[in-house]
Order: C-alpha cells, then structure tokens, then sequence
C-alpha cells in the first residue's frame, strides 16, 4: 500500500518535471529558432538588395553610355549633365556594393573585377566627352568603338551576370534555409506542446488514480477507527466486568472468612476462660491433697498457685492461646483492610473544585496532636486548585502526611514539607520529610498491599500507600517516591488539574 | 421480658448460634430461643405453610437475624416480616458481620429495630450479646396480633 503510493508520488514528480523540462527545452529551442529564421530572413532580404543594387549599377552604367553616346551624336548639354550625373553616382553605387558584399569572397573578387571595368569603361566616356569637346568627333567615335571598349562592356554585363547568378543561387539556398528554419520551429513547437499535453494527461490520470486510492484509505481508516472505537469499548466494558467481579469476589471472600473467625475467636475465649476454672480446681485439688490443714487458706486465697509441671503446662497453655488469639487479630484485620479497600473501589467519585491549600490544612489540624507529640513541624508551600474528588484526595494526603509523621529520625526534630506546582495540565504535590527514608530496593515493595519496609516498629498493615496509590490511579495521575536510607523520603504525586471522572468506573452494582 | 416472649434466632452458623445463646443465658435471660439455621425453616415456622403468619398471631416475639444465609439473604425475610400485618410490630436484631454502611441503612430502611456487627473480638462480642440481653430483659414486645 505505501510502496505503491509512494511509486506513484515519485512518479508524478518526474513527470512533473519531465514536463517542465520539456516547455524549457521547447522555450529554449524556440527562441533559438526565431532568432535563427530573422537572421535568416535578413541574409535573404540582403541577397535581394544585392541583386537590386547590381542592377541599378548596371542600368548607371547603361545611363552613362548612352548618355555619352547621345552627346556624341547631338553635342547638346543636356546628355552631357546627364552623363555627369550617372557618372558621379557610379563610384558610390560601386563602393556600396563592395560593401554589402564584403562577405562573401567570391562576389568581392567579382566586385572588384566590376569596379576595374567600369573604372576603365568610365574612363573611356571621359575620353570621348573630351574628345567631343576639342570638337573630335570622329575619335571620340572611335574611342568607343575599339574593341578594348567592347571588351569592357561585356566585361561590365558579365559580371553583372556573374554577381546575379551568385546571388541567385545565395538565394535560392537561403530562402530554402529560413524556410527549413521555420518548419523546424513550427514542429518543435508542435511537439513540444503535444509531450507537455501528453505529460499533463498521464498527471491527470494518476492524480485520479492516487486520489481515488486516498478516499478508498480514508473510507478504510474510518472503519477501522471505527471498529477499534468498538474494541476499544468491548475490552474497557470486560475490564470493567473483570474488575467488578474480582472486587466482588474480594468482598464475599473476606466477608465470608470473616464468619469462622468469629468463631474460632469466640470459642478460644471460651476455652480461655474453661483453661481458668480447670487449673484453678487443679490448683486446689494440689493444695487439697497435699495440705490438709491449710485447706481453708486455700478456698479464701483468690487465686492458688499451681508448682512445678502444672504451672509450666499452664504456662505453655497461655503461650498457645496467646498465639491463636493474636493470629486471629492480625487475621481480622487482613480482612478489615481488605473489604475497605473493596468498598473504596465501588465508592463513586465525584470531580469537584477543590481547594488544596483548604484540604491540607484541614488534613494537618487533625494531626497537630501527632505533629506535636513527634515533634515536628508540617509546612504548606503553594498549592494549585485542582478538579478532583476531595474524599479521595483527603484519603491520599492524610496517609501521606501519617507516613511522615508516623516515620521520623529518633532524636531529630521532624520538618514535613507540602509543595504542589502545575506542569502541562498535571498538578505535581510533593511531600517532603527528613525521616527514616526508604532503601532504593524497597520503592517498589512500599506500594504492594501488605507489604512494609525498614525497621518494623511502628504499628500498621501495609495498606496505606497501596491505597493511595489505587486511588492517585483511579484519579488519572500517577505517584513515585525518591528516598535514600536514612535520608528523607519525598512522595510525589501527578494528578490532572480538571479530572472529569471519565475513566472512574461507572454503573457500579448498586447493592455494596 | 415478660416471660412468654420467644426468641427466634436465625442463624445458619451453628457455632454463631452457641455463642450467641451463651452469652444471652449469661446475662441473665431465660426465654425460650428457637434456633434455625436456614432461612426456609425459619420462614415457614414465622409465615406458617400459608404464607399468612396466622399461626403466629398474638405470640410475642423478638427475632435475631444474620443476613448470610444459604438459601437466601435475612433482608427477604426482614422484609416479609415488616410487611406481614401480623409481624411487622415484632422487633428484629439483625446481628451479623457485614459492616457495609449501604447494608446496615437499608436494614433499617426496611424497619429493622437495632443493627449489631459481630465483632471478631470476642470481648466486644460478648459484651454485645450481653447488652443485647439487657435490652431483651427490659424491651416490651408487643403480641404479634394486632
């Protein structure tokens, strides 16, 4: 699925830009090619001008001839002036044509050959004017009619020819290249066009395609959002179920041991009490039998002594009971802590605005007599208002603040601190003592139910920072501790600013 | 206790049972305690086999319940005791080891007379039947009659 989309997105960058080089290239090519066909256009344009120029030399030269010719046969000054003119305007129209044909060697040679004849051609109108104006008519004829004037006439026409013929045929090649010019234009334009319109056509379809790949992925991901939502939704709902039945199962079974051990209490008392009338009877009858004067001390003593193996067996008697009796209580109160921490994980919370500073003030009020007595002192730092359960918060600090004031350094005076800052949504209280601390290996033990850890000198089950710690989780927050040896311990606890309730358990049975 | 009230103690645990009759006789009452261990004897000897509880009628009585029966739960029969026209004025004791605050209002929600948790000390126990029998000693219960 994503090769395939990503083959796809890499093709259609190279043909976009396939395309775009392409319109560069096709661009390029067509300002080459325009600029080719003007350059063309002005050699043939050049060629032309060239012919015409040839030929207005000639028709200057065929001026000039024949206006000489009509001075020699009329005298009158007319041709002459017109002679003159022609005459003048040759050796310009010559030069000029030198000029433009400066690049091609063939046609300067050719120039140069007309320039001579019509140089030399000139030169014999000059003589012949001259002539006619020393009133020698008849060499002045003859002046023109020599061979040599001839020579140079055809000279002058096949030159003229010459020069024609050459750009006749420059011409011809060059028209025949602008036009190859435009033709090649034209097509790379034509091409051009059609491989960009070829391009955007591909482009299309696979946009077409990428894009009806997209919604089949979408219409996929919303099913699949869709059907995780339900998952989502089955497994909490088992969760839930799991939950309640454990914490069903945890209620009914401590209830129900409760019941023998009412018993078992009930009757050990009573043999507690049978133990005394037995040895009692056993201790008169000793002090009946042995001492039978001192019978009436015995029956006014309030209790009688019992000697040797009957006091040890009384005595190992008492052990034995005070044992069962003392199991019994601890066991009680295993199932005591057990059926409120089960209540505790039914009791619905209710998120509410909650004072914290308010809260922990009250919290340490009711431990001023303990604080005293342990001498220490509990300081409240700031502390951020958060949305919360209170019972749930009262529950999580009082145990806290009991820890510390419970745990102490013998012998130094207690400094409990209570601090809370808020970070990212999160409310983060920290409760600072300089107590007895916790060994690093133990962290993780202080938070299991019924365990404990350090020097067991101090009444209680194991039980508080386990339900703490169920109850900061129900919250939505977490806690950890940090604590060396000997050193203070600090307990932190994260909890959301505004807790909505959203993860406690909801529909708990009604019947607790 | 004017003597002919009787005690109807029902209470599956027989152990339960014993110490509870001991520790009554101890402070000093001597009524009659019929004992039963389940809740379907109990009620059909308070209800009769109608249902009805005629045959209670004008017999006074005092009725001590634990809850965790096996065949079925003492609120039922607190119920059918408090909405029988011939027993509702017989006092109840629910005497049992739930502690569950929900339980102990609803038992008195349904008119029952004094709730005791059976502590697992045995002295408070004691103590608490022991009380429990002063209380029957000096309780005027009315005939279930009326």
């Amino acid at each position: 699925m994503t090769q395939v989309s990503r083959r796809r997105s890499t093709l259609q960058t190279l043909l976009l830009s396939a395309g775009f080089f392409v319109l560069v290239a096709v661009s390029v090519a067509s300002v080459l090619l325009v600029n080719k066909a003007r350059e063309d256009n002005a050699l043939v344009v050049h060629t032309v001008e060239v012919e015409s120029q040839v030929a207005s030399l000639l028709v200057d030269i065929r001026r000039a001839e024949s206006a000489t010719r009509a001075y020699l046969l009329t005298s009158a000054p007319q041709y002459l002036s017109e002679y003159r003119s022609a005459a003048a305007a040759l050796p310009a129209a010559l030069g000029h044509l030198q000029m433009m044909t400066v690049d091609n060697p063939a046609q300067v040679a050719n120039a140069a050959k007309l320039r001579a004849a019509v140089e030399q051609r000139l030169a014999e109108f000059a003589l012949s004017i001259e002539r006619v104006n020393n009133n020698d008519t008849a060499t002045s004829v003859d002046v023109l009619r020599k061979s040599t004037s001839t020579d140079a006439l055809e000279a002058i026409a096949r030159i003229g020819r010459d020069m024609r013929t050459e750009e006749d045929r420059l011409l011809a090649a060059r028209t025949a290249t602008a036009d190859r010019t435009q033709v090649l234009a034209s097509s790379v334009t034509i091409a051009g066009s059609c491989m960009v319109l070829a391009l955007a056509a591909i482009s299309l379809v696979l946009l077409r395609q990428s894009s009806r790949a997209r919604d089949d992925a979408e219409a996929k991901l919303r099913d699949s959002n869709v059907n995780l939502e339900t998952i989502v939704d089955e497994r909490t709902a088992d969760l839930r179920e799991a939950n309640e039945e454990i914490q069903r199962f945890a209620y009914i079974v401590s209830h129900d041991l409760r019941s023998p051990l009412v018993n078992i209490m009930g009757f050990t008392s009573e043999l507690e009490e049978l133990r005394g009338d037995i040895f009692r009877r056993i201790a008169t009858l000793n002090r009946t039998a042995s001492l039978a004067p001192a019978m009436e001390d015995a029956t006014d003593a309030a209790e009688p002594e019992l000697e040797g193996s009957d006091k040890q067996l009384s005595d190992e008697f008492n052990e034995s009971l005070g044992f069962i009796k003392s199991s019994i209580a601890k066991m009680d109160r295993l199932i005591s802590a057990i059926l409120n921490l089960t209540r505790e994980g039914r009791r619905e919370f209710k998120p509410e605005r909650i004072d914290l500073r308010e809260l922990i003030d009250g919290i340490v009020k009711t431990v001023a007599h303990q604080a005293a007595e342990a001498n220490a002192t509990v300081e409240i730092g700031a502390l951020p208002d958060i949305v919360s359960d209170r019972l749930a918060l009262e529950q999580i600090f009082s145990n806290l603040i009991d820890n510390a004031l419970k745990y102490l350094k013998s012998g130094v005076p207690g400094a409990i601190a209570i601090e809370g800052r808020t970070k990212l949504g999160f409310a983060i209280f920290e409760v600072t003592d300089n107590g007895r601390g916790i060994d690093p290996k133990d962290h993780q033990r202080i938070f299991d139910l019924f365990r404990r850890a350090g020097t067991q000198d101090k009444p209680g089950q194991g039980i508080g920072l386990a339900h703490v710690r169920a109850l900061v989780r129900r919250l939505g927050g977490t806690m950890s501790v940090a604590s060396e040896l000997h050193n203070g311990s600090t307990f932190t606890i994260t909890l959301p600013i505004k807790w909505s309730g959203k993860n406690a358990g909801r529909n708990r049975d009604k019947e607790s | 206790m004017s003597d002919p009230v009787t005690i109807i103690m029902i209470e599956d645990d027989e152990g339960h049972a014993r110490l509870i009759e001991r520790n009554i006789r101890r402070s000093g009452v001597n009524n009659e305690i019929i004992p039963f261990t389940n809740g379907t004897e109990a009620v059909t000897y308070l209800f009769g086999k109608d249902g009805s509880a005629v045959e209670r009628k004008g017999q006074a009585l005092l009725i001590l319940l634990d809850l965790n029966l096996p065949d079925m739960t003492g609120i039922d029969i607190l119920k059918r005791v408090k909405e029988n026209k011939h027993l509702k004025a017989t006092p109840v004791v629910v005497l049992t080891t739930t502690d569950d605050s929900q339980e102990i209002k609803r038992c008195y929600e349904l008119g029952c007379n004094v709730y005791i948790t059976k502590p697992v000390n045995y002295e408070s126990f004691a103590n608490a039947i022991r009380q429990l029998g002063l209380f029957f000693s000096v309780i005027q219960v009315p005939p279930a009659s009326l």
